[in-house]
């Protein structure tokens, strides 16, 4: 049987080219995390006609608990959370953070603005028009998001 | 020639109501009911819901074998059994007509598969029920050689394409009681062109079919298809003295329904392996309620053009 033994010098050698491998393992690991990082999504350019709509589902509408949140959590929640705070469990796929609904400045949305970015979207947020046909059902979810406001 | 006839009527009806609307200019109009089911898939069976125009359904239905079905019990829960698994693509053309193609292992059938709704539930309840109509045509897939009958001086029996054919007809109804409850009812009739001697062509079937949504996602399933044994559309002669296996066992299922935007899972005990109607209607031994279960999995995925 043969032993191959290492030289001291080959020994230490091993080392340091061990250690590099982990330092460049390390960098590109931190490297991929950063350009994955999340970037907030910038403003929306919501068009005249639907910045003028107004719901016609009232606040404290019975449908807005039933219809609304049951529309909120099969559509949306996958990916906003289920209070709209942008921690749904496929959020941290996305390159976009899904924001967070329960902010004063995203309340401040008129409701026609708040339709536009729930149904019409861009990028990595869908259009769910073909998703919740009935215009009723789509002012019920609005008025879902409006009741995760803190 | 039956689907033209129901086609022209409903349209038909379509008519009758614009008229109507047109003299009447207070009445608004009437607002369907959101769909009794989730999905438009149901174990093995279709439900009365369509999707909107345009819509793509890839369908992935799976079967285990058996549970148990060794007598030394070297099974795990029917996973180490033959399993059948069905691979189907539905369209929608219309938002009251689709279309499907699909492919099942056992007996390598291929399908085609036609839904159309015929009378849509309204919420003022003017109209209680959602009607559709639904048929799959399944092709054998076999090679030539299992309808290769031996021609003698009675018979002249040989393969012939038309031998593969099976049909399955069905009409739903169903309602939607409220957001948690949804029920369906339907009565079918199953042909095959080419059985063995001792086998009927024919069969009637009635189906039951449920969901109880406890969840915003999740519903409890349930459905029961139940061959019925008509004496005037039998035509063997039951040899009391042969070992002829008889297939007469209703499909049962029971499981858990999960719904999500593009996705509906489903995730069941069913006593069928058949997985396409026809098959499991015609075909069916095990009995669900002396050891005849299988562990069954189904996923959709719907994308909206």
């Amino acid at each position: 049987m043969q032993f191959n033994l290492l030289t001291l010098k080959q020994i230490k050698m091993k080392k340091s080219i061990n250690l590099i491998a982990i330092i460049c393992t390390a960098i590109m690991f931190i490297a991929a995390n950063a350009a994955m990082a999340q970037k907030a999504g910038g403003p929306w350019t919501v068009p005249a006609k639907y910045k003028a709509m107004k719901t016609t589902v009232k606040a404290g509408d019975p449908s807005i608990n039933t219809v609304g949140k049951d529309l909120f959590s099969k559509n949306c929640k996958s990916c906003h959370g289920a209070k709209g705070l942008g921690d749904g469990p496929k959020a941290a796929n996305l390159k976009t953070s899904t924001g967070n609904f329960s902010t004063a400045k995203f309340q401040a949305n008129s409701d026609g603005e708040l339709y536009y970015m729930s149904f019409v979207g861009r990028d990595e947020m869908p259009n769910f028009e073909k998703k919740i046909l009935d215009e009723a059902d789509r002012w019920a979810v609005i008025g879902y998001i409006r009741t995760l406001k803190k | 020639m039956l689907l033209t006839l129901l086609v022209s009527q409903a349209t038909a009806f379509a008519q009758e109501e614009a008229t109507s609307d047109t003299t009447v200019q207070e009445k608004p109009k009437e607002k369907p009911v959101r769909p009794a089911f989730e999905s438009g898939l149901l174990f093995d069976a279709a439900t009365t819901t369509l999707y909107p125009s345009k819509t793509l359904e890839f369908v992935i239905q799976h079967r285990f074998g058996v549970i148990n079905v060794n007598d030394n019990n070297y099974d795990m829960a029917g996973i180490w059994g033959t399993a059948n698994i069905r691979l189907g693509l539905n369209y929608s053309i219309l938002k009251n007509l689709m279309v499907g193609v699909g492919t099942t292992k056992f007996n390598k059938m291929e399908d085609l598969q036609l839904k159309y709704r015929i009378i849509e539930q309204t919420r003022s309840n003017s109209i209680p029920v959602t009607i559709v109509l639904y048929e799959v045509v399944g092709i054998d897939g076999s090679p030539d050689s299992k309808w290769d009958g031996t021609p003698d001086a009675v018979t002249t029996k040989s393969y012939k394409f038309g031998n593969r054919m099976s049909y399955f007809t069905q009409l739903m109804v169903s309602r939607r009681f409220n957001d948690q409850l949804s029920l369906q009812v339907g009565g079918a009739f199953t042909h095959y062109n080419c059985v063995d001697s001792v086998y009927n062509h024919d069969r009637v079937s009635v189906s039951f079919a449920g969901r109880y949504k406890f969840t915003p996602q999740m519903s409890f399933i349930l459905s029961g298809d139940f061959p019925l044994d008509l004496k005037n559309i039998q035509d063997y002669k039951k040899d009391a003295a042969s070992n002829t296996v008889i297939y007469d066992k209703p499909n049962i299922a029971a499981g858990v329904e999960i719904a999500t935007s593009a996705h509906a899972f489903h995730i069941y005990v069913a006593s069928a392996q058949g997985i396409l109607p026809q098959e499991s209607t015609m075909w069916n031994k095990n009995d669900f309620f002396h050891g005849g279960i299988l562990i069954g999995l189904n996923i959709t995925r719907l994308w909206n053009f």
